[in-house]
């Protein structure tokens, strides 16, 4: 029993980053069809930002990962801008190879200018865990966690109450009408994407914290992404929500009691199995968001 | 015409004194038919399989195997495999893929477009796990070493294909009939279905034309060719572990196939040399991570400027040049296509 | 195809196929060198190739070999065994090294080999561990790193003075880590100790709060793990903040204690360490001038400290094939090999000489090399004799 229930708090505490990293990808891969392969880099980005501010600019925590997530929203934005844009009107798979050499350029990019070495990040928080009775976490996860719940709601306030949200769905729903209704579709596209990328290298740079900094540390990030979006269903943030908090229930349970090595198999075993039966996700109701 | 581009590939033996170039090209052709395969997916039918490695993989662990022989226990029963002849090997192996491509053109053909990205991505990691953890059948990272070189015939009468001008003209023969296949099938009327799925499916739905069916079979001949490909690579490379099922694979055979021209035939060819020599010029001068970063950057480059692919590129500087009286290939079966899609 | 399709290909192929002859210089003898460079082992194979750089302007200021100076010819293998073949091709064919260095992961070494075989050319094993290399029937392989099987028998002696009763075993799930466990659970039972829980982590896996919550659940007193230190780091502190209470021993020589220190803090505390060079403590190593010097030289180098765990393996490699080619008496592959087997040496691990591993007629070179076992106590490192 004891067991089982550290299991479960290992899970929610994983699910909220995931659900991060998920909400940023849905929102790209579905709004904009954009096969994203540089969610992953996105991601780590954030650990390298959160790292140089820390350790070589000395900034507080706080403030280094505030900065982490802006840079992040804007290394976003000047992809789209940059690679994106001038390349509308080309098929997925022309897009998706842009993203692909692109994130061959990041990762490598950063393996010169830091070295292939982790890089460790150290938060102004004890290390000591909170222990209640027979379940044990560090308050670091306690934080992730909680700052993941306050990027979540933020960002489904945005797309839910605002203007620049509605537009987005607008754009999400019929891109052509969203234009003649006066939408600034172009805008409309590098303010999502630049969203997204924004979420993933808040991911990153909380997570980094929690684990180490490398240069392949996006990789199975982005991957794992890919299968919460899916899970969800394109363009849901409640889905992608749900999808992470699943995906993690399902790997920390398979880990503990089925079989280690077969971790990471469990969720693409749920994802085949899912999309067999609701080839939409779990969450999509035909073209929506929100 | 083609065959004008097959002879001067056979002679290239005869003339190419490098061993390492040789060795370098024949890995490049091996993986160079994987793309082939990929493209019969990705550039005929319109579907985005980012799985493909999955089907390469299985085709060379099952070629494998096959030829080394291997002992398991299965839900209780004791399963043994005396080692089978090479040829034999092969030929499993690409049986064995093309069943795999069925499983998955059936069942993932319910769901398009970026689901089917998915799921093919899914099947390509969960096929790696399983090689990683079934350490009984097939080492798992241990890896299955000691595989037998390619062997032509059986028993008595075998002939081994050691040394790199050998290895070559097999790979060559193999690219050659899977070239072949895959040409008869983009010119028959299978074909003409295939391609009226890709520019506008609901109209072709619309018009009778079973759907599943053909994307089932393009599916099925594709992993095949890719196993055909897996097969070839174990017997060369002669060590392979779950690490062959790795997404950078995929990324290269995709690599080839849109930077060459996708849904061309001549495409995945053109990109596959390009992407398959260049690390080898790259390593001449520049630093591990510097070639890294070239290489993407080209590639980006590549399909900036020539967003269909350099096969098609040239093709139309080509006609531009000769006057608009040449139909480019890809409209001329889009016209035929539109007369005769009734099957 | 159509003829454009042809032309395409043909000038693709011109391109592709008509490249410079490369230059040869003379009166260097060169070593090839086939390491990861780039991909996820990268940080390793870097390690080992600064090792090997020392070694090579160590001797090269002494004035070489033979009367000519060496030269590395280092070529990335990308983390991947399709291109660690294609590497050792060309350090052989385009290169015309007479030996070669590599590849640092079991699987690149195995694909390697086939072309050892081919070409007749000696390859000296710096890192690699799996069994499979030196009985695999390969007379061009001699390795200095040891079998897992080796470090856990030299590792035996000293499990009654740290009091385990039972263990769990926590490893990467690939070849080295799974073999570890094997062959230390094998041991351990020899003793009398029982074995616990055996859980495996994925390479690339960073959360391991599954396993070990699993394994704080289990009654054993001891934990073995094996990987490389980037995940150890990331056990540790999770470990840490589970209120995982028990003493943990690590295998395999890749931990990089510093590192450890560095970036799990309190948590390493406590940890005992399996490792084959302890820089902190060159005067435990038989050459101890020559450690001191090498760390010294690493330092100003400006190289990782944490890495000298590794980069020593680069080091002891290279001097070993200089030590067989100042035998040999020439730059040619099949002397150095007869000279290999006559090689002895002292490197920073300890003594090398290469003893017959594998089928008869068809042996491979192994050295059997030494095992120390360090502790982390209060952020520092000290030796356990």
């Amino acid at each position: 029993m004891d067991e089982l229930l550290q299991h479960v708090v290992n899970a929610l505490m994983l699910g909220g980053t995931y659900a991060l990293l998920g909400i940023g990808l849905t929102l790209i891969f579905g709004i904009m069809r954009v096969v994203n392969f540089t969610h992953g880099e996105l991601y780590a980005f954030g650990g390298y930002m959160i790292f140089m501010c820390t350790a070589l600019l000395g900034l507080n925590f706080y403030v280094a990962l505030l900065v982490a997530v802006i840079l992040g929203v804007a290394l976003g934005a000047a992809i789209e801008l940059l690679l994106l844009r001038p390349m509308r009107g080309a098929d997925i798979d022309t897009t998706m190879l842009i993203m692909i050499g692109t994130w061959i350029v990041l990762q490598n990019t950063e393996q010169m200018i830091w070295g292939g070495v982790a890089k460790s990040i150290v938060p102004p928080l004890s290390t000591e865990p909170l222990v209640l009775g027979p379940v044990s976490v560090a308050w670091l996860r306690v934080f992730v966690f909680a700052a993941a719940a306050v990027l979540i709601v933020a960002t489904y306030a945005l797309i839910n109450r605002t203007r620049l949200g509605k537009a987005m769905r607008a754009t999400f729903q019929d891109r052509d009408t969203a234009a003649l209704m006066g939408v600034n579709v172009h805008a409309i596209n590098t303010a999502t994407f630049a969203l997204g990328s924004g979420l993933a290298a808040a991911a990153g740079a909380l997570l980094g914290t929690v684990f180490v900094v490398t240069p392949t540390m996006g990789d199975l990030a982005a991957l794992k992404a890919f299968a919460i979006v899916i899970l969800g269903g394109l363009g849901s943030i409640t889905g992608a929500t749900a999808g992470g908090f699943i995906l993690a229930f399902v790997e920390e349970m398979g880990a503990g009691y089925v079989s280690s090595g077969y971790r990471d198999a469990m969720g693409f075993l749920l994802i085949i199995v899912v999309l067999l039966f609701r080839p939409t996700g779990l969450f999509a109701r035909a073209e929506r968001i929100g | 015409m083609p065959w004008l581009g097959l002879v001067f590939l056979a002679s290239v033996p005869l003339w190419l004194r490098d061993q390492y170039f040789l060795h370098v090209l024949i890995t490049t052709g091996i993986f160079t038919i994987a793309a082939m395969s990929l493209n019969l997916l990705l550039g005929y039918t319109g579907q985005l399989s980012l799985g493909h490695v999955a089907f390469f993989g299985i085709g060379a662990y099952a070629s494998a195997l096959t030829s080394l022989g291997f002992e398991v226990d299965i839900f209780g029963l004791h399963v043994v495999h005396e080692p089978w002849p090479v040829v034999i090997g092969f030929l499993v192996g690409i049986a064995v893929a093309g069943l795999c491509g069925y499983a998955i053109g059936r069942l993932s053909f319910k769901v398009r477009g970026a689901y089917f990205v998915i799921v093919t991505i899914s099947f390509a990691e969960v096929t790696r796990l399983v090689a990683l953890n079934w350490v009984e059948l097939t080492q798992g990272p241990m890896a299955l070493n000691n595989i037998p070189p390619f062997t032509l015939g059986f028993g008595t009468s075998e002939y081994t294909v050691w040394g790199k001008v050998p290895n070559y003209y097999v790979v060559l023969a193999v690219g050659a009939a899977a070239y072949l296949v895959i040409r008869r099938l983009v010119r028959s009327r299978i074909g003409r279905a295939m391609i009226a799925l890709r520019e506008n499916e609901p109209l072709a739905t619309s018009l009778g034309i079973d759907v599943t069916r053909f994307l089932v079979l393009a599916a099925v001949v594709s992993a095949a060719i890719a196993g055909a490909a897996g097969g070839l690579y174990a017997h060369f490379i002669r060590i392979i572990d779950p690490d062959i099922f790795l997404f950078i694979y995929t990324v290269t055979m995709v690599i080839m196939v849109i930077t060459g021209g996708k849904g061309t035939l001549a495409g995945p060819l053109v990109g596959g040399l390009i992407f398959g020599m260049l690390p080898v010029v790259l390593r001449e001068f520049a630093s591990p991570v510097a070639q890294w970063i070239i290489y993407g950057s080209l590639m980006i480059l590549i399909v900036f400027f020539l967003p269909r692919g350099i096969v098609p590129a040239v093709h139309d500087w080509w006609t531009h040049r000769r006057g608009a009286a040449a139909v480019p290939e890809r409209t001329r079966v889009r016209v035929e296509n539109a007369a005769n899609t009734r099957t | 195809m159509t003829r454009t399709g042809t032309r395409a290909t043909l000038i693709a192929a011109g391109i592709a196929l008509g490249m410079a002859a490369n230059a040869t210089h003379a009166q260097t003898i060169k070593i090839g060198v086939n390491e990861p460079l780039t991909g996820a082992v990268a940080a390793s194979g870097n390690f080992v190739v600064n090792g090997a750089k020392i070694a090579a302007d160590e001797i090269n200021a002494k004035g070489g070999v033979l009367g000519s100076k060496i030269e590395l010819v280092i070529e990335d293998n990308k983390s991947n065994p399709t291109e660690a073949v294609a590497a050792a091709e060309k350090l052989i064919v385009r290169d015309k090294v007479p030996v070669m260095m590599g590849a640092w992961s079991s699987t690149y070494t195995l694909a390697v080999m086939p072309k050892l075989m081919e070409y007749k050319v000696p390859m000296l094993v710096e890192t690699s561990s799996s069994d499979k290399i030196t009985v695999s029937g390969n007379p061009y392989i001699f390795r200095i790193s040891p079998t897992s099987g080796m470090e856990a028998n030299a590792f035996a002696p000293r499990v009654g003075a740290l009091k385990i009763r039972k263990a769990d075993f926590l490893v990467v799930n690939n070849d080295w880590g799974k073999g570890a466990a094997d062959v230390f659970a094998k041991m351990l039972k020899s003793k009398g100790i029982a074995i616990g829980v055996v859980a495996t982590m994925d390479a690339s896996a960073q959360d391991l709060n599954a396993q070990l919550s699993k394994i704080r659940s289990s009654d054993a007193d001891t934990l073995f793990v094996t990987t490389a230190v980037e995940q150890l780091t990331l056990v540790l502190k999770q470990a840490h903040a589970l209120g995982l209470k028990r003493q943990i021993i690590t295998t395999g020589g890749s931990q990089s204690p510093d590192q450890l220190i560095e970036q799990a803090g309190a948590a390493a505390n406590g940890s005992y360490h399996l490792l084959f060079f302890p820089p902190w403590f060159p005067e435990a190593s038989p050459d101890a001038a020559r450690a001191k010097a090498f760390v010294a030289e690493w330092r100003k180098r400006g190289f990782t400290f944490a890495g000298l765990t590794e980069g020593f393996r680069g080091y002891d490699g290279i001097h070993t094939i200089v030590a067989a080619i100042a035998k040999a008496g020439k730059a040619e592959p099949e002397a150095i090999r007869k000279a290999l087997w006559n090689t002895t040496l002292t490197g920073l691990n300890g003594k090398i000489a290469f003893t017959k591993a594998g089928p008869a007629g068809k042996e491979s070179g192994q050295s059997i090399p030494a095992v120390y076992v360090v502790k982390i106590d209060n952020g520092k490192v000290t030796l356990f004799r």
